[in-house]
């Protein structure tokens, strides 16, 4: 009787484990299956929406094409201008308001941002700065083109067509914004001696015109400037724009940053010796991958360069360079 | 309490029979079921890996059918203009009037706008000659001046291959200046008519999208896809051109050009791809498809799901109809035990069991209930034969009349005749006549207390005429319970016992002192005198057999004490109480109902 009881309750026992383990079993994996299907909702803000910003619009596809392939629902929110900061922190407001899991921002100004962005922190919202840094260390990544690196690349690129008595101008795009800082710095650090020979650096808040306008003052000012460096599609552009009416192309070399297919054709024209493209693509795609990341509590970088290239007319033509100056995916008929 | 006894319950509960065959069935059903899971699982994943190998293959043929046609049917738009003799006139004859080229050059450019406007998945339309002369669009377009399409490969590999026809990868058409599209360029070399040699190339620029939308299309499960590479591995399409241009994604398109397997599975990745790759003869091309091994087990988790919850359900379901059929199967079992526990407690006429089954347990049942009826039998026979038993013992027992007695009666009498005493011989005589009457006269084993006492009294008349100088004695009886039955001859023997013992021993006269009467639900008789009486190591034995003196060949007391409770039970009996120099006194106790034994 006592072995029979034993041996009832074993079976008794083996019988509840199976069980157990059986449901134990799809309801894991019933939950696994639930985390692949769920969906993240992220916000991306970019600097502009600008549709005519070939910078912006791959930045934007890189981070759509991101968030496919992690099954994340993104939505793009911003203002139509880079300077639009009040506009930009109206924005993040929203965007906190549409409880994301994540928020990825490139932010037009290295302070005005931050008090709203600790806000989106404090909400339990991921925030991956895109671009732009911002005067504090918050957010869970920064995913950005080294522009300190690529500034000093586009300096040390245009040594070679300066000499002693040479007079360097430098169009910026927004004063105090982290690109523009370390882009600036990293170009003096890369003219080396020949940093003393800038004349002037002003800045043309991402507007063509504005930096069509300050580049002819500049060149009305210092006629015998024959070096000009842009730091963003805008202000290069609108430099360039302004050199070719003058007709001062001969007498002024001109490099830049971003590129866009009027950029290129300036290069094509050989307006610009080189340019610094930028990988937005990967920016964008990065970016939310380290916010897909975060999300999910994995291990992220707290800072990524996405990379950056330096084209000039003899390399242009390199099958990977066209790939990166023409993008595929913005492309409209 | 009602814990515990709950506990008790189902502990007892898990040790039947019942609860033994429903645990055992299920786990052979667990055990079943999770190798038929198993098996059906591994077969299910291997046939969902087929099953997504094939419609891969189908997927990626389509595809390349559709661009083999697509591609064909821009040749066959191409040939009409390439193999047409106005361009090959207006590029390579010199001679003629600008007249003549002029009209020449529309009908080309209103030729090439045809083509445009009806197809708006051609981009550009250009024809080039090694001479430096061409045409491009509606005729206002030119040519780069920073790149010389002499320089292109696409440009190059035309003139050279021996079909003289290529179509090219994806590229940047850089050679059309403000152009700058992604394109698939279809080139066809042109013939100088005069010089029969390929002097120039006629190509169609395809929108990149043309290609794009075919493939984009196909998705394959969730994340799968696909895209084309060249002959020489180069991406045509892929929909994450941009990430793989950038450096974040990267195909094994070395693995994929080398195989020649049907499929390929790449597990260098986070998530393992299974490649599907079919070439086109006509492009060289191959549309690869890509399938994440993801997708397919994420079918798998769902088999596997549905597989345990019906497992699960079915599970339930065994548990429920097995515990019903072990608890049926089992009946029989159980009505046996419950009848056992009766006939363990004696009660034999509930014991028997229905035969419900015409199996083993229908014939254990029979025998179990054959079984009893026999035990019943023999109780019940052992119980008459104890009744049997009892009552001759008690015949032999009452029969013992002490032949002392007799003959010492005997002897007086003469005595008594001798000596002419008449009148005590007559009484002597006929009291020990209605003595000898009593004692013969009835069978019965009980008779009223009346009688007994009257007994009592024709014994004490011949005794107390012996011992005239010895004793006296005297009875008081309640006369309710005259009619009390108690066994015969119970009183006889301890009167006889106080006599002998108790009275004849003293020197004086003695008193011999007869009592009766009610005491709760019990009569008692009490017989004492104020003989010599007994000691407590006599007292103790009193009833012991071997120290009875027999020697008088008397009923001894212990003899009726024995009858009493063979008769009443062991509660009642004979009580003696005695010290010695002051006399004995020695109670019967029966009950005034007898219960029947």
């Amino acid at each position: 009787m006592r072995k029979k009881n034993r041996a009832n309750l074993i079976g008794i026992g083996i019988l509840l484990l199976a069980l157990v383990t059986i449901s134990i079993y799809v309801f894991s994996a019933y939950r696994k299956e639930q985390e692949r299907e769920r969906e993240y909702h992220f916000i991306f803000i970019p600097k502009t929406l600008d549709p005519q910003n070939g910078f912006w619009n791959s930045l934007i596809e890189g981070a759509k094409l991101g968030a496919s392939e992690n099954n994340i629902k993104i939505t793009i929110m911003g203002t139509y201008s880079e300077g639009d900061v009040s506009g930009q922190i109206e924005k993040v407001k929203e965007a906190i308001a549409l409880e994301p899991e994540a928020i990825m921002i490139a932010s037009t100004s290295t302070v005005a941002l931050t008090p709203s962005l600790k806000e989106a922190q404090a909400a339990g919202i991921q925030v991956v700065l895109v671009d732009s840094k911002i005067d504090e260390d918050i957010g869970a990544s920064v995913v950005s083109t080294d522009n300190y690196k690529a500034g000093v690349s586009l300096g040390e690129y245009a040594r070679r067509f300066l000499n002693g008595e040479s007079q360097i101008g430098m169009v910026g795009h927004v004063q105090g914004v982290s690109t523009a800082i370390d882009r600036e710095a990293g170009m003096r650090e890369g003219l080396g001696e020949y940093e003393e020979n800038i004349k002037e650096v002003v800045f043309c808040d991402s507007s063509y015109e504005k930096a069509y306008s300050l580049t002819v003052e500049m060149m009305k000012k210092y006629p015998e400037i024959d070096m000009i460096m842009g730091m963003n599609e805008y202000s290069a552009v609108g430099a360039a724009r302004a050199i070719r009416d003058l007709g001062l192309t001969e007498q002024v070399k001109m490099v830049g940053f971003d590129n866009s297919i009027e950029e290129i054709q300036f290069l094509e024209q050989n307006i610009f010796s080189a340019i610094v493209i930028q990988k937005p693509v990967n920016m964008g795609y990065l970016a939310v991958e380290q916010g897909f990341h975060a999300v999910q509590g994995k291990k992220i970088e707290s800072y990524i360069d996405s990379g950056s290239v330096l084209i000039n007319q003899s390399n242009m033509y390199l099958d990977e360079n066209q790939r990166l100056l023409y993008p595929v995916t913005t492309q409209e008929d | 309490m009602k814990i515990n006894n709950l506990k008790k319950h189902i502990f007892r509960k898990f040790r039947s029979t019942q609860s033994t065959m429903m645990v055992s069935f299920s786990l052979l059903m667990v055990l079943a079921m999770l190798i038929f899971l198993f098996i059906a699982l591994r077969h299910t994943r291997e046939v969902a890996f087929e099953n997504s190998v094939e419609a891969t293959t189908a997927i990626t043929k389509q595809v390349n059918d559709n661009i083999d046609s697509y591609i064909e049917s821009m040749e066959n738009i191409a040939a009409v203009v390439a193999n047409g003799t106005e361009l090959s006139m207006y590029l390579f004859n010199d001679e003629k009037s600008d007249v003549a080229e002029t009209t020449n050059k529309n009908r080309i450019i209103s030729q090439f706008n045809t083509i445009r406007d009806s197809r708006d998945d051609i981009s550009n339309i250009a024809a080039v000659a090694d001479n430096g002369k061409y045409l491009v669009n509606d005729g206002t377009d030119t040519l780069s001046d920073y790149v010389n399409i002499k320089n292109q490969r696409w440009y190059q590999t035309t003139l050279s291959s021996k079909s003289g026809q290529v179509v090219s990868s994806s590229h940047v058409q850089n050679v059309i200046p403000s152009s700058y599209k992604w394109v698939i360029t279809l080139s066809k070399a042109l013939i100088n008519h005069q010089t029969a040699q390929r002097e120039g190339v006629f190509f169609v620029d395809l929108n990149y999208e043309s290609i794009s939308d075919l493939c984009s299309r196909n998705r394959l499960g969730n994340k799968g896809y696909v895209f084309i590479l060249d002959e020489l591995g180069n991406v045509v399409y892929h929909p994450k051109m941009q990430l793989m241009y950038g450096g974040l994604k990267t195909e094994n398109i070395t693995g994929i050009m080398e195989s020649d397997q049907p499929y390929l599975i790449d597990d260098s990745g986070e998530d393992s791809i299974i490649y599907t790759k079919s070439v086109s003869d006509k492009t060289g091309w191959s549309v690869v498809g890509a399938t994440y091994a993801s997708d397919l087990l994420k079918n798998d988790t769902q088999t596997q799901m549905i597989y345990f919850v019906a497992m699960f359900l079915l599970l339930a379901g065994v548990l429920l109809v097995s515990s019903f059929i072990s608890k049926e199967i089992t009946r029989p079992i159980r009505d046996l035990k419950d009848s056992m526990v009766l006939v363990e407690k004696g009660q034999f006429l509930e014991a028997s069991v229905e035969v419900t089954a015409n199996n083993e347990l229908g014939s254990l049942t029979k025998s179990f209930n054959s079984m009893t009826q026999q035990i019943q039998n023999l109780m019940e026979e052992n119980i008459h034969e104890q009744k049997e038993k009892r009552r001759s013992e008690m015949k032999a027992l009452q029969a013992q009349i002490n032949p002392h007695f007799l003959y010492n009666t005997l002897d007086s009498i003469i005595w008594m005749s001798e000596a002419g005493e008449n009148e005590e011989v007559v009484l002597m005589t006929s009291a020990l006549a209605r003595l000898f009457r009593q004692a013969i006269s009835n069978d019965k084993e009980e008779v009223p207390i009346r009688e007994e006492i009257a007994y009592v009294k024709n014994y004490l008349t011949i005794q107390k005429m012996r011992y005239k100088d010895k004793m006296d004695f005297d009875m008081r009886i309640d006369p309710r319970i005259e009619g009390i039955p108690i066994i015969k001859f119970a009183i006889q023997p301890l009167v006889e016992n106080s006599i002998y013992h108790g009275l004849k021993l003293k020197e004086e006269k003695g008193q011999l002192l007869i009592t009766g009467g009610l005491e709760g639900e019990n009569a008692y008789l009490e017989v004492s005198d104020n003989g010599v009486g007994m000691d407590t190591e006599t007292l103790n034995h009193i009833f012991d057999e071997k120290k009875n003196d027999y020697k008088r060949g008397g009923v001894g007391v212990n003899n009726v004490q024995r009858r009493l409770q063979l008769y009443y039970g062991a509660d009642y009996g004979i009580h003696y109480e005695s010290k010695v120099g002051i006399g004995t006194k020695a109670r019967i106790t029966i009950p005034i109902e007898r219960e029947s034994l």
